[in-house]
C-alpha cells in the first residue's frame, strides 16, 4: 500500500503543466519587437565612441575596440551645445509645468464647474487638436512676427502652450470626469475653495496621469523642430534638434561625433522618463472610494 | 445642536418635478430617517439640506436661519457619503482635520481634536494610514470621524452603510445610534433599507415619488400606517394585503370571493358593509384550530428564530411568521385565523386607512 501511494504521489510531481502556447508567441514576439527597437540605440551608442577609421572600418553593430571619449568632447563644444542645450532646457523647464498647470485649470473647470457655454468651449478646444501645426507654420510665423518676438523665448514658448494644452485638457478633463463627485462635495462641505479643491484633491490624485502626460510633452517640446526652425532665426536662439540639423551638414563625414551629438540630445528625455515612469504605477486613488 | 426645519421644499431639473412640496420638522437633537425606495427623491432633499443641490422653491432652515442661499460650509453640517469620499492621498488624521485646517485652526488643536474623535471611534491606531490600506467598516468610521470633528449643528447621513456587508451593518447601525445617544446631535439620516430606519430612528419620514407619505415614530408608522404604501413599504417580510367586502350580520365577515370568507372580530363602523382591502402583518398570520380560515402551505422557510410560511389563500398567496417552532410541511393543509387586534384596513380607491 505504501508502494502505491509513494508513486502515486512521484507520478503526480513529475508531470508538468501542460506548456502555454499563445504565452510562448507572446513572448517571442516581445522579443522581437525589443530587438528591433533596442537596435538603433545600439548603433549610436557604439558609433559615439569610434574614431572615423573605426566606424568604416567596423561592422555597424561591432562594439567600439577602442572607445573615443573625445567624440563628445568635440561634439559638445563644435555643435555649440552649451547655447542650445540652454535654449532648449529653458523652453522646456517653462513650457511643459506651465502648460500642464493650465491644462490641469481648464480641464477641472471643464469637469467640474457649471457654466454655461462649458460645452461649447469644450468642443473648441477639442478643435484645436484637430489643425495640424504645419498648416499653421505660416500664419504664426506672420502673428508672432507681429508681436515682435521672433527670437525669444516667449515666442516660441507661447505657441508650444497653445499647440500643446488642448490634448491636455481633453485628457484631463474627461481623468478628472472620473473623479467621484462626493470627493468634490465633500471638500465643499469641508470648506474648499475650488482652487483649494483643485491643489489639494485633484492634482495629487491625478499625479499618474499628470506624469505621463508631463513625459509625452517633455519629449515633443524637447524634440521640437518645425516650429523652432520657423521662429528662431538666430543661431543663438537655436535649440537642440536645431543644432543638431546643423551638425549633420557640416560634420556629414564625422559619425562618431554626429552620433555622440545625439545621445547627448536624446538623454534628457530619457531621464525624465525614467524619473517619472514609476508614477505610472496607478492606483494612487484605490481607496478614495469602495468599488 | 440645531432644529432643521423644511418648508414646502420643491425641486425641479427643467420642466421635471421631483420634489412636490416637502414639510418637515426636525427637533434639535433628534436622530430623522428619510426613507423610501430609489428615485422617491429622498437622497436630493438630503443634498437641498448640505447646499449641494440648489432649492427650486420653500425655505430650509438650520437653527433659526434660513439658509437656501449659504454656501455648504457656512452651515455648520458636517455630510457622511455612501462611498465615503475620504481623500486617498492623505492619512486618516489628514483627513478628519482637513476641514479644521481649511477654517485656519492651530494645528496642536487639530491634533487634539482628531484625538479625541479618533477615541469615540476607535480609530487612534489608524490615524498614520491612508484610506486605501482601511477595510471599509474603517473607511465608514473614518467618515464619520470627519463628520465628528467639525463638531457640526447637523450630521447629514446619505446611504452610509449601502457598501457594507450584512454583518458589519448591523454592527455599525449599533455604533451610529450609539454615537448620537452619546453627541446628541441632530441627524437626518437617508436609507432605503426600512429595517434601518425602523431600528435607528427617532422619527421616520417614508417618501414615495416626491412626496412624504408619513411622519411618524417607527412604531406609530408601523402599528398605524396611514396608507397602503407605508404599510407595505416597513416590516419584513411585508404586510399581506386581502382585498373583500365586508358583509353585514352578526358577525362581520370580509368576504374573499364565493369560497372564502374571513370572521372579523370588532371592526369600526367606517369599515361596514363595503369593499376593503385587509392589511395583516405576517406574524398576525396565526396557526389557528380547525375551523379557521383553511390555507395551504406552499414553501417553509426556517431561519432558526422563527419560521416564514407562503401560503396559499384562496387565489392569493400570503406569508406568515411564527415565533414557535411548526411542523408543518408543502402541501399541508392548515387553518388559520388572524390576530383580530392588528388589522388595518384601506380603502381599494384611494388606498388610504380606513380608521
Amino acid at each position: 500500500m505504501t508502494v502505491l501511494k509513494t508513486e502515486a504521489f512521484d507520478n503526480a510531481a513529475i508531470a508538468a503543466p501542460p506548456r502555454d502556447w499563445v504565452l510562448v508567441g507572446l513572448w517571442i514576439a516581445l522579443a522581437m519587437v525589443a530587438v528591433l527597437w533596442v537596435a538603433p540605440f545600439v548603433f549610436i551608442i557604439f558609433t559615439s565612441f569610434k574614431s572615423t577609421a573605426a566606424v568604416m572600418g567596423s561592422s555597424a553593430f561591432a562594439p567600439p575596440t577602442n572607445p573615443q571619449i573625445s567624440n563628445y568632447v568635440a561634439a559638445w563644444s563644435r555643435g555649440r551645445f552649451e547655447t542650445t542645450f540652454t535654449n532648449s532646457a529653458i523652453i522646456t523647464v517653462i513650457k511643459v509645468p506651465l502648460g500642464l498647470f493650465i491644462s490641469a485649470m481648464a480641464a477641472y473647470a471643464l469637469a467640474r464647474i457649471e457654466f454655461s457655454g462649458r460645452k461649447m468651449v469644450l468642443v473648441l478646444i477639442l478643435f484645436g487638436t484637430m489643425i495640424p501645426f504645419q498648416v499653421m507654420l505660416a500664419p504664426l510665423f506672420t502673428l508672432v512676427n507681429g508681436f515682435g518676438l521672433i527670437d525669444t523665448y516667449p515666442g516660441v514658448i507661447l505657441p508650444y502652450l497653445a499647440f500643446g494644452i488642448p490634448y491636455q485638457v481633453f485628457i484631463l478633463q474627461s481623468f478628472f470626469r472620473g473623479v467621484p463627485k462626493e470627493l468634490t462635495e465633500a471638500a465643499r462641505i469641508d470648506g474648499a475653495s475650488h482652487f483649494v479643491i483643485f491643489r489639494r484633491i485633484f492634482l495629487p490624485i491625478s499625479l499618474p496621469v499628470l506624469a505621463a502626460l508631463c513625459i509625452l510633452d517633455f519629449v515633443a517640446t524637447w524634440n521640437e523642430f518645425a516650429m523652432a526652425l520657423v521662429l528662431l532665426q538666430d543661431q543663438k536662439m537655436w535649440t537642440l534638434p536645431l543644432g543638431l540639423s546643423a551638425f549633420q551638414g557640416q560634420f556629414s563625414r564625422d559619425y562618431g561625433q554626429l552620433n555622440a551629438a545625439i545621445v547627448m540630445t536624446v538623454l534628457p528625455a530619457a531621464l525624465v522618463y525614467l524619473i517619472f515612469q514609476r508614477y505610472f504605477v496607478s492606483g494612487l486613488t484605490s481607496g478614495a472610494v469602495k468599488g | 445642536m440645531a432644529k432643521v426645519r423644511i418648508q414646502t421644499v420643491r425641486k425641479s431639473y427643467g420642466a421635471m418635478q421631483v420634489l412636490h412640496g416637502i414639510d418637515i420638522d426636525v427637533a434639535d437633537g433628534e436622530f430623522v430617517i428619510l426613507v423610501g425606495p430609489s428615485g422617491c427623491g429622498k437622497s436630493t432633499l438630503l443634498r437641498m439640506v448640505a447646499g449641494l443641490e440648489d432649492i427650486s422653491a420653500g425655505t430650509v432652515s438650520i437653527g433659526d436661519r434660513v439658509v437656501n442661499h449659504v454656501e455648504p460650509k457656512d452651515r455648520n453640517i458636517a455630510m457622511v457619503f455612501q462611498n465615503y469620499a475620504l481623500y486617498p492621498q492623505m492619512t486618516v488624521a489628514q483627513n478628519m482635520g482637513f476641514a479644521l485646517e481649511l477654517a485656519g485652526v492651530p494645528k496642536a488643536e487639530i491634533k487634539q481634536k482628531v484625538e479625541a474623535a479618533a477615541g469615540i471611534l476607535g480609530l487612534e491606531p489608524l490615524l498614520g494610514r491612508k484610506p486605501g490600506q482601511l477595510s471599509g467598516g474603517q473607511r465608514q468610521r473614518v467618515a464619520m470621524g470627519r463628520a465628528i470633528v467639525r463638531n457640526p449643528q447637523v450630521f447629514l447621513f446619505d446611504e452610509p452603510l449601502s457598501n457594507l456587508d450584512a454583518k458589519l451593518r448591523v454592527k455599525m447601525r449599533a455604533e451610529i445610534k450609539a454615537l448620537h445617544q452619546r453627541l446628541k446631535t441632530t441627524i437626518i439620516y437617508v436609507t432605503h433599507d426600512q429595517v434601518e430606519a425602523m431600528t435607528m430612528a427617532d422619527k421616520i419620514v417614508v417618501m414615495q415619488a416626491g412626496r412624504v407619505e408619513q411622519i411618524g415614530t417607527p412604531l406609530e408608522l408601523y402599528d398605524h400606517p396611514k396608507n397602503i404604501f407605508v404599510a407595505g413599504f416597513l416590516g419584513s417580510p411585508a404586510m399581506n394585503f386581502i382585498e373583500g367586502t365586508v358583509s353585514h350580520g352578526p358577525t362581520p365577515q370580509l368576504r374573499v370571493s364565493e369560497t372564502l370568507s374571513i370572521p372579523l372580530g370588532e371592526i369600526p363602523t367606517s369599515v361596514r358593509n363595503r369593499d376593503v382591502i385587509l392589511g395583516v402583518r405576517p406574524e398576525d398570520v396565526l396557526p389557528g384550530e380547525p375551523g379557521g380560515i383553511p390555507a395551504t402551505v406552499l414553501v417553509v422557510e426556517p431561519t432558526g428564530s422563527e419560521t416564514h410560511a407562503a401560503l396559499q389563500l384562496g387565489r392569493q398567496t400570503i406569508t406568515g411568521v411564527w415565533r414557535e417552532r411548526v411542523s408543518v410541511k408543502p402541501g399541508y393543509h392548515i387553518s388559520l385565523k388572524f390576530r383580530q387586534t392588528n388589522l388595518h384596513f384601506f380603502d381599494p380607491v384611494t388606498k388610504e386607512r380606513l380608521q
